[in-house]
């Protein structure tokens, strides 16, 4: 047996998974997205795209993803800048800090959240006392409290992104920029911001497809009355039993997604050659 | 010699195996309190009386029958319970079996109303919910009619729920009735709601939600369903049930046998334990659950919380369960664009 028969036969299994796991299925549903009652068809993605409540529902799930990823990057990068520059000790707290929200189950972490944002809950109630809210006044099932919600679950995912690529940054880089008279925020700027554009971009990725394919969070935090694209196709196939009419919309987050996804990849890939 | 031994045990292991599947029965309950009362009430005696073992996945009715439907070919559940008359849309695609009532030695004292089609697949049905309005007994007097519910001062403390579950369709359908609206028609009630939202009300899709509105964010009224008006005074919360001067809509939960499995003689002595008077007075005496059997005989206590006898079941309304299927889907299209912000 060559070598290259014995990679191929080390291969084999994972391969047969990936095929019978991921692949089939896909397969199938993107068969099931263009079939109608009479053979094929595109009426599915005409009745999605032609209809001003799923394309907002559509705009609701890539904006919310945008501004998710976007507060993730905010928060994470100083934490991730932190974390690298701390004593190991306190790293490993940070990590296991930032990592907790993902180790409680999605019911536990909701509801935690519920207490505080509903209508009784610390928030309102805070601002209800401060005269600022009428009394109906709730975060809960609020676009607010999915953005709030998804933060703190995709917070590990571009934090530990960034983090891996800011431990490989020489401290000295820094410390050179230092002494020939850059600012603190200068150095941020011109060094180590340029240097961490892979963790950038690799937790972006992350944060981003996690978001805008997630359904438990958004779904319980943001209820009935603010639907995100993935509750939408839960209760296609679910509730109205319209598979291939979910199969459309999977399609059409999978391209939505792509569509925002490339430009950035390709923008990001400039700015690190540049 | 040691080949023939491996041999010989291997087969009595592969025989015990099989058996041993064959005595495991695979069912779907609605968790929560639902499922605590089911358990305590029917799957436990049941595998005490059979020594059989029962799977329980939790999954509602609308989830129950997306999966069925999923594994027509090869289904993996022995007996399905439906809320929603999914049993209806099942039977006629041959995903549950014909039950002949003979073999159901408690079928002879279900009402009509709860065996309406056996033949055809449609399981019986083993418990009733109505459908009325539940209140904090503390904040207000109850509705005595569903009216009452269109009433402007209220709808900050409405609770409404999601079409996606039963009662939630229910209780709409009846909303619409109360409008003017009807099967053919629903656009009244999605009005009546619309004003409702812009009044404050709110939307929340299960029965644990509801409990919790009502238990920390000053929920006063929502149309919901008998049996978790009682859980809820169970756990200690000052709420009241009333039925609607208009009528009451009935829930009927049914168990269903399904298609292509190969223990159906286990299942049927499941669903034949499930319309048991015994079971059905435990259900009653859990959660309120009217009995479909004349045979379950309530007293005291359990008698006057329960809204109804088995006899009184044909007072109920029963919104048409095949023109619900069949409207399912553009409903569900209205509703959502109705509630959406």
């Amino acid at each position: 047996m060559t070598d290259r028969q014995e990679n191929l036969l080390l291969l084999l299994p994972g391969i047969a998974l990936l095929a019978l796991a991921f692949l089939v299925p896909i397969a199938q549903m993107l068969v099931l997205a263009f079939q109608g009652p009479d053979g094929w068809t595109l009426d599915q993605f005409r009745r999605f795209l032609g209809d001003d409540f799923y394309r907002a529902v559509l705009w609701r799930t890539v904006r919310l993803s945008v501004l998710i990823t976007a507060l993730c990057l905010l928060i994470g990068f100083p934490l991730a800048y932190i974390m690298a520059r701390v004593g190991p000790r306190a790293r490993l707290w940070l990590i296991v800090m930032v990592i907790l929200p993902l180790m409680t189950s999605v019911v536990v972490r909701t509801f935690g959240w519920m207490v505080v944002l509903s209508r009784s809950g610390l928030i309102p109630n805070t601002l209800r006392d401060m005269g600022l809210v009428g009394r109906a006044f709730s975060l809960m099932h609020t676009e607010t409290a999915i953005v709030i919600g998804m933060v703190q679950v995709l917070l590990p995912f571009m934090a530990l992104s960034i983090l891996g690529v800011m431990m490989r940054i020489d401290p000295r880089l820094e410390e050179a920029a230092r002494t020939m008279g850059c600012g603190f925020l200068q150095t941020l700027r011109t060094v180590v911001l340029p240097l961490a554009v892979p963790g950038i971009v690799a937790g972006s990725l992350l944060v981003f497809t996690l978001s805008a394919s997630s359904f438990v969070t958004p779904n319980l935090l943001g209820g009935p009355r603010v639907q995100v694209l993935a509750a939408s196709i839960y209760q296609q196939v679910t509730q109205t039993l319209d598979w291939n009419f979910a199969a459309a919309q999977a399609v059409i987050l999978f391209v939505g997604v792509a569509l925002v996804l490339i430009p950035y990849i390709a923008l990001a890939g400039r700015v690190r050659r540049g | 010699m040691t080949h023939t031994r491996t041999l010989v045990l291997s087969a009595g292991a592969v025989l015990m195996a099989s058996s041993a599947a064959a005595q495991t029965l695979t069912i779907n309950s609605f968790g929560g309190a639902y499922e605590e009362a089911h358990r305590k009430c029917i799957i436990t005696p049941f595998e005490e009386a059979t020594g059989a073992t029962v799977q329980v996945e939790t999954a509602y009715s609308a989830d129950g029958f997306a999966q069925l439907r999923a594994q027509a070919a090869a289904p993996q559940f022995d007996v399905m319970h439906f809320s929603g008359g999914q049993e209806i849309v099942a039977a006629r695609e041959g995903l549950l079996a014909p039950i002949d009532p003979a073999s159901l030695s408690n079928a002879d004292g279900l009402v009509d109303a709860a065996r309406p089609n056996l033949d055809g697949g449609e399981g019986p049905a083993y418990s009733i919910v109505a459908m009325g309005m539940l209140y904090n007994s503390e904040a207000v007097d109850g509705p005595t009619s569903w009216a009452d519910l269109a009433n402007p001062d209220w709808y900050e403390h409405l609770v409404l729920t999601d079409m996606s579950n039963t009662y939630g369709m229910q209780g709409f359908l009846m909303l619409n009735q109360v409008a003017g609206g009807s099967l053919d028609d629903i656009q009244p009630g999605l009005d009546m709601v619309t004003e409702m939202l812009d009044g404050g009300a709110i939307v929340v899709s299960t029965s644990p939600e509801i409990m919790q509105e009502f238990a920390q964010n000053d929920a006063w009224v929502a149309p919901y369903s008998s049996d978790y008006a009682f859980v809820m005074r169970d756990a200690g919360l000052p709420i009241g049930f009333n039925q609607g001067e208009e009528g009451t809509p009935g829930v009927y939960i049914t168990a269903n046998l399904v298609a292509n499995r190969d223990n159906q003689e286990l299942a049927l002595q499941f669903i034949d334990m499930s319309i048991s008077p015994e079971a059905q007075v435990c259900f009653a005496e859990e959660m309120s659950y009217a009995p479909t059997n004349v045979n379950a005989e309530l007293t005291g206590e359990v008698a006057e919380a329960t809204p109804f006898g088995a006899e009184a079941l044909e007072g109920l309304i029963r919104f048409d369960p095949e023109v619900i299927e069949e409207r399912r889907s553009e409903w569900v299209d209205a509703w959502n664009r109705t509630i959406a912000r």
